[in-house]
């Protein structure tokens, strides 16, 4: 007891400490002796009016962030009885921000109460059904894999909705990350008690959490209602993660880390292991989170350039770090075996004619894509012209029109089949029918290496820039390889790891632009959201040769490939070099995605789907999957960017978008059927 | 399911056949005028035919730079946008639209048969290089903040050139200096001389405000200088076009009790609805004194020479008035 006071006390201290620090520092000439004399009440009114008008509303944000989330995300741990559950892994602050941009973008200005109720049916919405794809919150890392994921779909509507609304959302883009440059305190005033009333709630709930951390059926036995402690405890931590959405956006990360830390001192103090300690020094350890990551860039950037880095960026770049020791800590095997392989659905594999079938329409359809995709655009062009095209025999005009289409259409085929290739690949290996390169990371790495390189070498040429691509994802690859590796390679982890990875990543991509191009955030957009826009046949070249010599090399290990997928044991006892094939196969997926996002950009989904619809198709072996998926990839994104090219032309949505568009609805569904009986 | 896509698939071959071309190519250009040569801002020297009539501007200002040489595009990137953010030098109805600035579509531009394209440099330069095999890009500078106005003037004679308007085009930049110096001479005579002043853009999120000063070197802050006000802002502010940030503490550095605040605001007006009760916003030398001016909706502070000329007129008037 003494103990836990002790701790909780020189969290308070810390968090004094910073605050004060933290009022020192502005974009303003008023420094520590100015607030000093203020404080003794000797100060000027030019130093009263900073405090009061910038200063105190930017502390007082922090610390409602910080309380907000950091119970939020201690809340969301305890009824998910997972560590990795947060505002972040269960897609509620994306579905917040989602929610809110829209609002923005179509043009409805809500006052801030208002504002605040669209942030939580939004966060609300998404934790439904980020907690009802994974089973309710069970201990795996499914959530935290189903969460990115439906975090991925939304923040992909959200850029979307960026992009299309260009002028209208310019400050979006960086508020998507979180900001604290409040200019009142009305937001934060408004929202206070929202937060107060649900802190004070959860914390009155404690020892029902507490009951129900002993599992739902000791819980049961004690005499708990269960779901309604559960649902209960949901509504409120969404409520907090609203609210801070609604005043700051979304702030990545404190939501996880705080609670995590707090765990952390239980040894110290085990009085903190109880939830009416717990919630409340979790709100606290949020708030020297977001305290010292804002007081932290302003030391090392100067008020003035930190001015450009939303918080956000920090918080989740410490985050993502703080996601990955995590996921090494945990123990390897817990969830990692026994796991069902994805198979789809079984019996459908035998039949001859359907596969015969399957054949036939995918080559029409793999002919007829890219065919469809050169006619089709801005400008319609027909059949004939096609031919005369083949022949040297039209005009200039439509000459330049279909040379310029060709490889925009070449890019999107090739890059989806190797995008679907390597989900097929990473889908065996990590045994995980949710894994897909964009969420290991590969992808995030891959924008990474092109923004750097575009922001150091602005006229970096396009074979640069591709260069660049493939570095930054092979790169990030390796760190997720070599991060996941401990005496062997436990497919969660990987997961895990990928998808801190992946947030990182997209941070990085953030703090770069900010800081270097802020006001051309609209083509990094484009970039990151998969675009065929400008492609000329040199860079679908690298593609294209990854196509088609990796292709064969994953073909011909089929046989590794189901066994990999079936158990951790089995292909030991048949004799596979596990750990060696495991690398091969990755590596090769690595390569794949790399190219593919060197091409077209950031594509999400793909390398998800494609292997499933195969699989519905054609059954679970790998000799029919892999042809079967790359060819469904290839028509996915050709058909993608098609449609993006035609439908608001002569402006283009990017073809990453449309797929997200189209993917996340079947993307649920597949989560739906993979979901694990409780 | 698929036997339906298949058909439908068919159905489009089917329907797809036959061509769009007549075969007789695009319409000569008239080349009576005979061939111009402009050197571009990469330093190229492009090559018309012949003046060009018909042009597709890819960004803005270039826009309205060429629509106030007296030639109406036949295409130009976000129509739409142009019309809200820019009116000096409004569109007809016949200039098509070719997508977004930052994703123009070429497709949109090639249908429209032009002989030049303008563009900016800093858009995507992969697209310049697809382009040119089809016909002739120039490439303006756009912005330079270390010497905007000269910059200005360079990019317009440029683009005059191009289109067969240098008579016109240097009329627009004799008609844009005689404003300066008759905005210097109302400013002198009223004793208005280097009166410090601030240019700011800025936008609101939920209660987050973000507001841009336009630094020295941005083309408004040129403008303001050469009718013999003196920009106060002294922040940092990016090399190409003059901008900084900042947030309401930062604006605290002007303490000047002359000075004056301009504002740009075509769409949401961040400075009245954000920052209105704001104590340090109350404070400021030019709340104080009500020196705070809102630029006319369609003011572009990005554009060519009469927007320039249009920000100029109006700084001139509030301190005079």
């Amino acid at each position: 007891m003494l103990r836990t006071a002790a701790v909780t006390a020189g969290i308070a201290v810390l968090v004094a400490a910073l605050s004060a620090v933290h009022l020192t520092q502005g974009t303003s000439a008023t420094g520590v002796l100015d607030v000093l004399r203020a404080v003794l009440g000797q100060g000027d009114d030019g130093t009263l009016a900073v405090l009061a008008g910038s200063r105190v509303p930017r502390l007082l944000t922090a610390l409602l962030l910080g309380v907000a989330l950091g119970v939020a995300g201690a809340g969301m741990q305890s009824v998910a009885r997972n560590p990795l559950a947060s505002p972040d892994t269960l897609a509620v602050n994306a579905g917040a921000h989602l929610a809110v941009v829209a609002v923005a973008a179509f043009g409805v200005g809500l006052p801030t109460l208002p504002a605040g109720g669209v942030a939580f049916v939004g966060g609300l919405g998404a934790a439904a059904a980020v907690l009802g794809l994974s089973g309710g919150g069970s201990a795996s890392p499914r959530l935290v894999l189903v969460g990115s994921a439906v975090a991925l779909a939304l923040q992909s509507l959200a850029i979307l909705l960026l992009l299309l609304f260009e002028q209208e959302t310019t400050g979006l883009f960086a508020w998507g990350s979180g900001s604290l440059t409040v200019s009142d305190l009305d937001a934060t005033a408004r929202m206070t008690p929202v937060v107060v009333a649900a802190v004070v709630a959860l914390v009155a709930m404690g020892r029902s959490l507490d009951i129900l951390a002993l599992g739902d059926d000791n819980a049961t036995v004690l005499g708990l209602k269960v779901r309604r402690t559960r649902v209960g405890a949901v509504l409120l931590t969404v409520a907090l993660t609203g609210a801070a959405v609604t005043v700051a956006g979304p702030v990545g990360f404190v939501g996880l880390c705080a609670p995590v830390i707090t765990r952390l001192l239980v040894p110290l103090a085990p009085g903190l292991g109880r939830h009416r300690v717990l919630l409340p020094v979790s709100g606290l350890v949020g708030v020297l989170l977001v305290l010292g990551a804002d007081v932290l860039l302003r030391a090392a950037l100067g008020s003035a350039e930190a001015l450009r880095v939303p918080t956000g960026v920090t918080t989740t770049i410490v985050g993502a770090a703080v996601l990955i020791w995590l996921a090494r800590r945990g123990r390897p095997t817990r969830g990692g075996t026994g796991r069902q392989a994805p198979a789809g659905r079984v019996g459908v594999a035998g039949s001859r004619r359907r596969l015969v079938a399957v054949g036939v329409a995918l080559s029409a359809l793999l002919v007829a894509a890219p065919v469809v995709g050169l006619l089709l655009g801005d400008r319609l062009v027909l059949l004939g012209d096609l031919v005369n095209w083949f022949a040297g025999r039209t005009g200039t005009a439509l000459t330049f029109v279909l040379d310029q289409r060709l490889p925009r259409v070449l890019a999107a085929t090739a890059a989806g089949a190797a995008l679907a290739v390597s989900g097929c690949g990473i889908q065996s290996v990590s045994r995980n029918p949710l894994a897909e390169p964009g969420l290991l990371g590969i992808t995030a790495g891959a924008g990474v290496g092109a923004i750097t390189l575009i922001t150091f070498v602005p006229l970096a040429g396009a074979w640069q820039v591709a260069g660049a691509a493939g570095l930054g994802a092979m790169a990030a690859f390796g760190l997720v390889y070599g991060l996941a590796w401990r005496s062997g390679l436990a497919p969660d982890r990987l997961v895990v790891i990928g998808i801190a990875m992946w947030s990182g990543g997209m941070a990085l991509i953030t703090l770069l632009i900010v800081t270097s191009d802020p006001w051309n955030t609209a083509k990094a957009l484009t970039w990151l959201s998969g675009s065929t826009y400008g492609r000329t046949l040199e860079q679908v070249l690298p593609v294209a040769l990854a196509l088609a010599v990796l292709t064969p090399l994953l073909w011909a290990r089929h046989r590794e490939l189901d066994l990999h997928g079936l158990d951790e044991d089995t292909p030991r006892v048949l004799g596979v070099r596990v750990e060696r094939s495991r690398l091969v196969i990755l590596a090769a997926a690595g390569v794949l995605a790399a190219t593919a996002v060197s091409a077209i950009g950031v594509v999400a989904f793909v390398g998800l789907v494609a292997p499933h619809l195969a699989r519905s198709l054609v059954g679970g072996r790998h000799s029919r999957v892999i042809p079967v998926a790359a060819a469904i990839g290839a028509i996915l994104v050709s058909a993608a960017d098609t449609v993006g090219r035609t439908v608001i032309a002569p402006a283009q949505v990017p073809a990453g978008l449309v797929i997200a568009l189209v993917g996340t609805p079947y993307f649920v569904l597949v989560l739906w059927r993979t979901r694990e009986a409780r | 399911m698929r036997t339906p896509a298949l058909i439908a698939a068919a159905a489009i071959l089917l329907t797809a056949c036959g061509t769009t071309e007549d075969g007789g190519g695009p319409a000569g250009t008239d080349t009576s005028a005979g061939p111009v040569t402009v050197t571009d801002s990469r330093g190229k020297a492009v090559e018309l035919k012949a003046p060009a009539k018909r042009v597709v501007t890819l960004e803005w200002a270039e826009t309205e730079t060429v629509a106030s040489l007296g030639v109406m595009p036949v295409g130009a990137a976000d129509t739409a946008g142009y019309k809200t953010w820019n009116s000096v030098a409004p569109l007809d109805d016949s200039v098509k639209d070719v997508g977004k600035r930052n994703e123009p579509s070429v497709d949109a531009i090639v249908a429209l048969d032009p002989d030049v394209v303008v563009m900016a440099s800093g858009r995507d330069t992969t697209l310049v290089a697809q382009l040119e095999k089809y016909v002739p890009v120039v490439v303006t500078k756009a912005s330079d903040a270390a010497r905007n106005l000269d910059r200005l003037r360079e990019d317009t004679r440029m683009i005059a050139k191009a289109v067969g308007r240098s008579a016109e085009g240097d009329k627009l930049l004799s008609d844009l200096d005689a404003g300066f110096a008759e905005g210097r001479k109302a400013v002198e005579a009223k004793g208005a001389a280097g009166t410090p002043f601030v240019v700011a853009d800025g936008w609101l999120e939920g209660s987050t405000v973000n507001i841009r000063p336009f630094g020295k070197g941005s083309l408004v802050s040129d403008a303001a200088e050469q009718v013999g006000l003196k920009n106060a802002w002294t922040g940092q502010v990016d090399p190409q076009w003059g901008l900084g940030q900042t947030d309401v503490e930062g604006l605290t550095a002007l303490t000047d009790p002359k000075t004056v605040l301009f504002y740009s605001a075509s769409e949401e007006d961040v400075f009245t609805t954000g920052l209105a009760q704001n104590p340090v916003w109350q404070r400021l030398p030019f709340v104080a004194s009500g020196e705070v001016h809102r630029l006319a909706t369609g003011t572009w502070t990005f554009g060519g020479p009469r927007s320039v000329g249009h920000v100029a007129d109006q700084l001139v008037r509030a301190v005079t008035a």
